[in-house]
């Protein structure tokens, strides 16, 4: 399990971290959203100790975070890099035994990922030479070459073709079967929502809001219903109490109801306005609950 | 987890294994031992050094016999002398004017015309023949004995080449660990490599890497010179050549030592190759500095210059192999100089440990490097936090 406990950083003035805390669990696919310069990418880098804390501290089950229990980490930084000169298959060489794998097992894991990533017909020329997308599947392979226990990619699909995405997904899905926690960050937040296990949403360096998506819908105020009905006079909502229509389109009410309203009475008053032709809870996406709490 | 020597050893294997791949340092390799190859030979190609080298045009059998007899003494004066004939005065003067000869013996052999370029050995040497010619039996001309501190022409010789060499070498070098650091900076390839491995054993391994190709490069030129020399003939291979050799080595050592980082530090100021050139700038001013004092020290290798020089680690990486090859140092100088350049070196990599780490990740614009020591006085970035080692 990894546990970010109060983490505070600043850059000068700027504060980047204001006490950010969440949990990832074994096998949990997590993903971290927020907007730009929300501090995703600071708290990675201080997970993966390239950056020190001011504040707070990480830990990795149970105990803080030390070199021996980071070189089980994979990682995969925001800010792509690999030597451009190097082949790629000695390049995951050289970043497994880095990690502390002996060279044979070093060289088997390379050739098994190189294969799983399609790479295996470009192992021996220089990363520079390959395309932007296996670029992106060799950074990939870097993250994950040494068996890491712990996946950490920061914005992992962008870039990424359908095809990419696709891979990519099935690969951390497969991960976290194995008991893997990966946690990543992502502004493609329907991918998030169809991924992950649970969310963290995170605004000026705060978590704003965390839990499974599901978590996140019920801990909201209102529910929304989408109600349709014909020859319905204006102002019958009036009526219902507790209800309040938050948007509109094509003679569909989004109706929003207080945390005690009952629905069934919203459908009495709409049945008595006139013809109900649609009633339904109208779920809202990932993409709906970040804007509310991010604005 | 690896231990620190495991990290440095795989990354300065990584340095050594993917520069020895790349064209550029077969290439050169090459151009070093061709330089030294056309250093060696060229001169005696071109007429420089070995004895003055003369023509004699003489007119008339007299004549000849006095050049003939000059040639016969040629040894004495330290002169080569070719002769030719010539018809007459005329075509003699003629021959003289054109550069063809130095010296003309005129008919009856009874005056020279000489060139005023001509050697005073060589005219002395035909006046000796003139002598001789008339049966005169004049004393041969008293040995010599060159005094001084043993600094003959060979020496300076090799010291130059060596000067040269290790010039190139540390400036070559530190450039490299230079545009190295940049490569991993500026394609963030150092993000990766830091959340593994600590920054100085990073900084540790990249200069070992280097400075060990950099030493077995050395060596192979050093080594090829010396052949090349043999089978040239224009180096005779004693000790104080091998021993020259060593000197470059040990000095190459001890000047990356102290240059090396420096360079990595440098490196890890600026974001893109296209800055190098600026953040490297102070010690690129600094080794050309002591490269042309090191002249000096060729020149006149106990000159009081020389001496406070050959103490001052950034020169005497160049200085003092200068002065123990052209000349001599007292055993306690040497051992001064090798101890200011080590403690020089050692400071200098305790500045690059702190400020590396704390450099190489910020990447976007160019960083001074005051606020990166402050920065890394706040977090040393050599990770005092990553305990459990």
């Amino acid at each position: 399990m990894l546990e970010l406990d109060d983490l505070r950083r600043r850059y000068g003035d700027t504060v980047a971290l204001d006490g950010l805390s969440f949990t990832v669990g074994p096998g949990q696919l997590f993903g971290f959203v927020g907007p730009n310069g929300a501090g995703k990418t600071t708290a990675m880098r201080i997970v993966l100790g390239v950056l020190q804390p001011d504040g707070g501290e990480v830990r990795w089950r149970g105990r803080p975070v030390d070199a021996a229990a980071r070189a089980r980490f994979g990682y995969m930084p925001e800010e792509r890099g690999l030597y451009p000169k190097m082949r790629v298959a000695d390049q995951l060489v050289h970043l497994a035994r880095l990690h502390g794998l002996a060279a044979g097992h070093a060289r088997a894991a390379t050739e098994l990922w190189l294969e799983r990533l399609g790479l295996t017909g470009v192992a021996g020329r220089r990363t520079e030479t390959l395309s932007l997308g296996n670029q992106q599947r060799a950074q990939l392979g870097a993250a994950l070459v040494h068996e890491p226990e712990l996946l950490v990619l920061d914005e992992p699909f962008s870039g990424l073709d359908p095809v990419g995405v696709d891979v990519l997904s099935e690969v951390l899905r497969e991960r976290a079967r194995e008991g893997v926690p990966v946690v990543f960050s992502s502004h493609q937040l329907e991918l998030v929502e169809r991924l992950c296990d649970a969310v963290a949403i995170v605004r000026s360096g705060r978590v704003v809001a965390s839990g499974t998506v599901a978590e996140l819908r019920a801990r909201r105020a209102g529910r929304r219903w989408r109600v349709d009905v014909d020859g319905a006079p204006a102002g019958w909502l009036g009526a219902v109490p507790g209800a309040t229509a938050v948007g509109r389109d094509d003679g569909t009410v989004v109706v929003e109801l207080a945390g005690d309203a009952d629905e069934q009475a919203l459908l009495d008053a709409a049945r008595r306005a006139g013809r109900v032709r649609r009633f339904a809870p109208q779920e809202p996406t990932l993409a709906d609950l970040f804007r509310e709490v991010v604005a | 987890m690896i231990g620190t020597r495991t990290a440095v050893w795989l990354v300065a294997r990584r340095e050594i294994v993917e520069r020895v791949r790349e064209r550029s340092l077969l290439i050169s390799t090459f151009v070093t031992v061709g330089i030294l190859a056309a250093g060696l030979v060229l001169p005696s190609a071109l007429g420089f050094g070995g004895p003055a080298k003369g023509t004699v045009v003489a007119v008339g059998p007299r004549a000849v016999t006095v050049a003939q007899q000059a040639r016969a003494q040629q040894q004495a004066f330290d002169v080569e002398l070719s002769v030719r004939r010539a018809a007459g005065d005329a075509g003699a003067r003629a021959l003289v004017r054109g550069g063809e000869a130095d010296v003309a013996v005129l008919a009856g052999g009874r005056a020279l015309a000489v060139a005023d370029a001509a050697d005073e050995a060589v005219i002395a040497a035909v006046q000796a023949g003139s002598s001789a010619a008339r049966g005169a039996r004049p004393p041969p001309p008293l040995p010599v004995q060159r005094l001084g501190d043993g600094s003959s022409g060979t020496q300076q010789g090799i010291a130059f080449v060596a000067l040269v060499i290790l010039y190139g070498q540390l400036l070559g070098y530190g450039f490299w660990v230079a545009t190295g650091v940049i490569e991993e900076k500026s394609t963030r390839v150092v993000e990766l490599l830091l959340s593994t491995i600590r920054p100085r054993e990073l900084l540790a391994g990249k200069v070992i890497g280097i400075g060990l190709l950099g030493l077995a490069q050395l060596l192979l030129i050093g080594a090829a010179g010396v052949v090349i020399g043999a089978a040239s003939g224009q180096l005779d291979v004693t000790a104080d050549v091998v021993a020259a050799v060593g000197i470059v080595l040990a000095w190459f050592v001890l000047g990356f030592l102290f240059y090396s980082c420096a360079f990595a530090v440098a490196g890890a100021l600026v974001p893109r190759q296209e800055e190098l050139q600026t953040a490297t700038a102070p010690l690129t001013i600094l080794i050309v500095m002591s490269f042309f004092l090191s002249f000096g020290a060729l020149d006149d290798p106990g000159s009081g210059l020389a001496r406070v020089m050959s103490f001052i680690p950034p020169s005497a990486p160049m200085v003092m192999p200068v002065r123990l090859i052209a000349g001599d140092a007292a055993a306690w100088e040497v051992v001064a100089s090798v101890g200011l350049t080590v403690l020089g070196g050692g400071a200098l990599i305790a500045v690059a440990a702190r400020v590396y780490g704390a450099a190489v990740l910020r990447t976007g614009s160019r960083v001074s490097l005051r606020a990166v020591w402050r920065a890394a006085g706040e977090q040393p970035a050599g990770g005092r936090r990553r305990t459990g080692r």
